[in-house]
């Protein structure tokens, strides 16, 4: 219960008690001010009716009369007179009893009329006493109209009293929910400074200590992102051309080379300038880096219409272009084109063609191969180029031999699809360090029949070819929400969704129709992870996608991670619980790079990840990096507690 | 047989003070009246309580004479030039300790008087009369043998004591007894009820007495 409902519970509980202690006093005196009334009366009557009986000279006949005519005319409940003896003389008592008040009033007030006595006398002799009592139906009609009023005033001052108590509540306390605010977000890692400071003393305090520690561990972030930014520009580009480098393609090409991808293939050119050395005399260092700024400007030119491409200067001397989806035709047109302007270029710096020239090796790779395959290929083909007279040469890799055709898949997936017939599987992500599991990753089967069930790297490339792969995600997710695997509770899992299916339009839409529904329900602490590539956008969409998480409580994964972005600012919008990324990517990052990466990661409190590990020796490369999170086949080496 | 004999004298003198009766006023009020009312009040005072202590074994009538004889040699003056209002019941220790008061402080204190003496409440009524000799409202104490006998009657203008048959100058208007009203005075029920209430003029100086105004 937040301190804004115990202390309006509280001080409620108080203003009402308070409250109901007034009215029931108030009551109380109004019932003692009645019953004072009813003695006055019969006290004044008693007064005046014994003056009177004195005149009677002790004649009861006439003393009788004169009871009978006040008693008659009067609200009396009872009159009697009764001699020196205590004998009685005579009496009158009220025979009705009816009450003109609800019978739970009666039974709930106890009115006593008293008794008022006079003494009577004739002459010098005494006659007696005679005592009068006032009717209380009065009384009661009296004391229930006080009651109604004192209830309704009451009820009023209580309402209205709560009401002003809840907004000086809210005024009163009002810092203190900005300071809950704050707190909230620093839990979640945001940095908030507030800028409107507390009057009240200790409320000041706390906030200028939040804001003092908000502010240093922003100062942390913002000095990692700018360290990163200085050592991504430091690792990544190549200082003479600004081209990407070597390391920065064999980073990025784990997301191109991999079963699900979307792109199945396309070109890489291995492209190398002879006669450096040549040129190198001829012109000077400084000319020659100008020639290499040039050829690599024709580069940019060549592929400018291609969104994906990378290019990468390798070494002193050889550059790799690497364009998906690029058939071999126009690969083959692109590095014509190239040798071409590239001659033009060395003519302008008065170059010998035949000493100092461009050779193409272009390897038509497929997204199945691995980096080593592409990388050697490629160089095989420039190897080769190098002997033909054109300078280029196109190889192509060895079409595999599929055991099912693009229709059979086609047939087998849409009846999966169908019969939803995927089932969930999963690994875990362990710390090697502390020997616990930080999370599952869930993963799918596709069964077939009760003999034929296929993996997730088996079926997923042809799904991608015959393009269900994202009617295959939206019956994942469906299948996850609306029918939650009861063996999944209580714990915590990922699913990686796949740049291209969370960019399609009408995705969000029905992830958000989805967990309005069903998400709250969710047995299982759930992550979504998505790819770098599309987080690193830090678009309206991601922005979105955001926020529906954190509305469901489902929390945000980053994968494919490669710190290519300029900027990481994104990382501190979209507060990832965990940042994936291959384990060449971690242990090949030098220190200062690592250190930055760690002080935005730190201040965040994102955890980082290797995935694919696959052996003790990897681990241990990435155990010396600080890198203990690891997923993989490594994990099945670890042996977790629990 | 010393010891027995100064245990015996002793125990007498212990069952005496037990039994001892209080002064009608007691130490430390007189003080405060002697403080007051100075040393002439305090003679006044002290007289009264010879003359209550002469009379405390003696019959009603001999109280009824002695209490009348004492209190009538105080000077009448009307509540207005004692007090300074028109009708007020002053505490027998005021109308001593000033040595002056209208007919109902004479009744006040000649009533309290008596009741320290012994004489039964019930029998001692305050009552209001019409006097044809000074054509005037005054109060008389009258005393009843039994309720049913001739009362006498106790009258600060006359020092002595007289059947009502003979007071043809007095006209009696209305009787009252405070304690018998308060007994009377229960609910209807038959329970007592919260506060004793009997008669205005009367409650106001049992107040006043209680709080032993001087």
């Amino acid at each position: 219960m937040t301190l804004f409902r115990q202390i309006a519970l509280i001080v409620s509980i108080l203003l009402i008690t308070i409250l109901t202690t007034v009215l029931n006093l108030n009551f109380q005196a109004a019932n003692v001010s009645v019953q004072d009334r009813l003695y006055e009366d019969a006290k004044n009557t008693a007064s005046s009716l014994s003056l009177s009986l004195g005149s009677a000279n002790g004649d009861l006949s006439m003393m009788s009369t004169m009871i009978n005519a006040n008693f008659d005319s009067g609200n009396y409940h009872y009159i009697s007179l009764v001699d020196v003896d205590d004998e009685l003389l005579y009496e009158r008592k009220s025979e009705s009893e009816q009450l003109d008040v609800p019978e739970w009033f009666s039974n709930f007030v106890n009115i006593e009329a008293p008794v008022a006595s006079a003494n009577v006398s004739a002459g010098w002799s005494q006659v007696g006493i005679l005592n009068v009592q006032s009717d209380v139906t009065y009384a009661y009609k009296a004391l229930y109209s006080i009651l109604k009023g004192l209830l309704i005033s009451f009820s009023i001052i209580a309402v209205v009293g709560l009401i002003v108590l809840n907004l000086l509540l809210v005024v009163i306390l009002k810092p203190l929910r900005e300071v809950q605010k704050q707190a909230e977000a620093v839990m979640r890692n945001k940095f908030i400074i507030q800028k409107s400071i507390p009057y009240t003393k200790e409320f000041r305090d706390v906030v200028l200590g939040m804001n003092n520690m908000v502010s240093k561990v922003k100062a942390m972030f913002d000095k990692g992102n700018r360290e990163l930014q200085h050592q991504k520009e430091l690792e990544y580009i190549d200082q003479t051309t600004k081209l990407r480098n070597r390391k920065y393609l064999i980073d990025k090409l784990p997301e191109y080379l991999k079963v699900d991808a979307v792109s199945k293939g396309g070109i890489n050119m291995m492209i190398a300038l002879s006669g450096v050395i040549e040129a190198n005399e001829a012109l000077g260092h400084r000319k020659v880096d100008e020639l290499f700024n040039d050829i690599a400007d024709i580069f940019r030119e060549q592929t400018e219409d291609f969104e994906d491409v990378i290019i990468a200067r390798m070494n002193g001397t050889e550059f790799s272009i690497f364009i998906p989806d690029c058939e071999s035709m126009h690969g083959l047109m692109i590095a014509e084109t190239i040798l071409t302007n590239s001659q033009f270029v060395m003519k302008k710096y008065e170059l010998n063609a035949s000493e100092t020239f461009l050779s193409i090796g272009l390897y038509e790779y497929k997204h199945t191969q691995n980096i080593g395959e592409l990388l050697s290929h490629s160089d095989n083909a420039l190897a080769q180029a190098k002997f033909k007279e054109w300078n280029i040469h196109l190889a192509k890799a060895e079409e595999s031999v599929e055991v099912m055709g693009k229709d059979a898949w086609r047939a087998i997936l849409l009846d999966v699809i169908k019969r939803n017939n995927f089932k969930f599987v999963s690994w875990s992500v362990v710390n090697a360090k502390t020997k616990k599991i930080i999370h599952n990753v869930l993963s799918l089967n596709m069964k077939v029949d009760e003999d034929t069930t296929y993996y997730f790297g088996q079926f997923m490339a042809p799904a991608n070819q015959v393009g269900l792969s994202d009617d295959i995600y939206k019956n994942v997710l469906d299948m996850m929400f609306k029918t939650p695997d009861s063996n999944l509770e209580n714990e915590t899992y990922s699913l990686r969704l796949p740049y291209e299916y969370l960019k399609q339009s009408g995705t969000y839409d029905r992830m958000k129709a989805l967990f309005s529904v069903y998400a709250l329900t969710l047995p299982f602490r759930l992550i979504i992870e998505i790819p770098d590539k599309l987080a690193s956008q830090n678009s309206e969409l991601v922005q979105d996608y955001k926020r529906l998480f954190e509305r469901y409580q489902i929390e945000m994964g980053i994968f494919e991670f490669i710190g290519e972005s300029k900027d990481y600012q994104y990382l501190q919008d979209l507060r990832p619980v965990y940042i994936k990324g291959e384990p060449s990517y971690f242990i090949s990052q030098n220190e200062q790079s690592l250190s930055a990466l760690r002080l935005i990661t730190d201040s965040l409190g994102i955890s980082l990840i290797a995935t694919g590990v696959m052996n003790i020796d990897t681990l241990e490369q990435l155990e010396a990096k600080d890198i203990h999170i690891v997923q993989g086949r490594v994990t099945d080496m670890i042996e977790t507690e629990g | 047989m010393n010891i027995f004999k100064l245990l015996l004298v002793l125990s007498v003198f212990f069952v005496n003070s037990l039994y001892a009766q209080k002064p009608y006023v007691e130490k430390e009020l007189l003080n405060k009246i002697t403080k007051k009312y100075k040393m002439f009040a305090k003679k006044r005072f002290v007289y009264l309580q010879e003359i209550l202590d002469e009379t405390k074994d003696g019959d009603d009538l001999q109280k009824l004479e002695a209490v009348n004889r004492f209190y009538n040699g105080v000077r009448y003056m009307s509540d207005r030039k004692v007090y300074g209002k028109s009708d007020y019941w002053a505490t027998p220790w005021q109308f001593l300790g000033k040595d002056k008061g209208d007919c109902e402080d004479y009744v006040i204190s000649k009533y309290f008087a008596l009741i320290y003496l012994g004489v039964d409440s019930k029998k001692l009524f305050f009552t209001y009369v019409r006097s044809s000799k000074f054509k005037a409202a005054h109060m008389v104490l009258t005393y009843f043998k039994t309720p049913r006998s001739e009362p006498l009657i106790l009258d600060s203008n006359n020092q002595k004591i007289f059947p009502a048959s003979s007071r043809k100058d007095l006209t009696p208007i209305y009787n009252f007894n405070g304690e018998s009203l308060y007994r009377a005075s229960k609910s209807g029920t038959g329970k007592k009820i919260r506060s004793k209430k009997a008669h205005k003029k009367w409650d106001e100086l049992k107040l006043n007495m209680k709080r032993k105004l001087i």
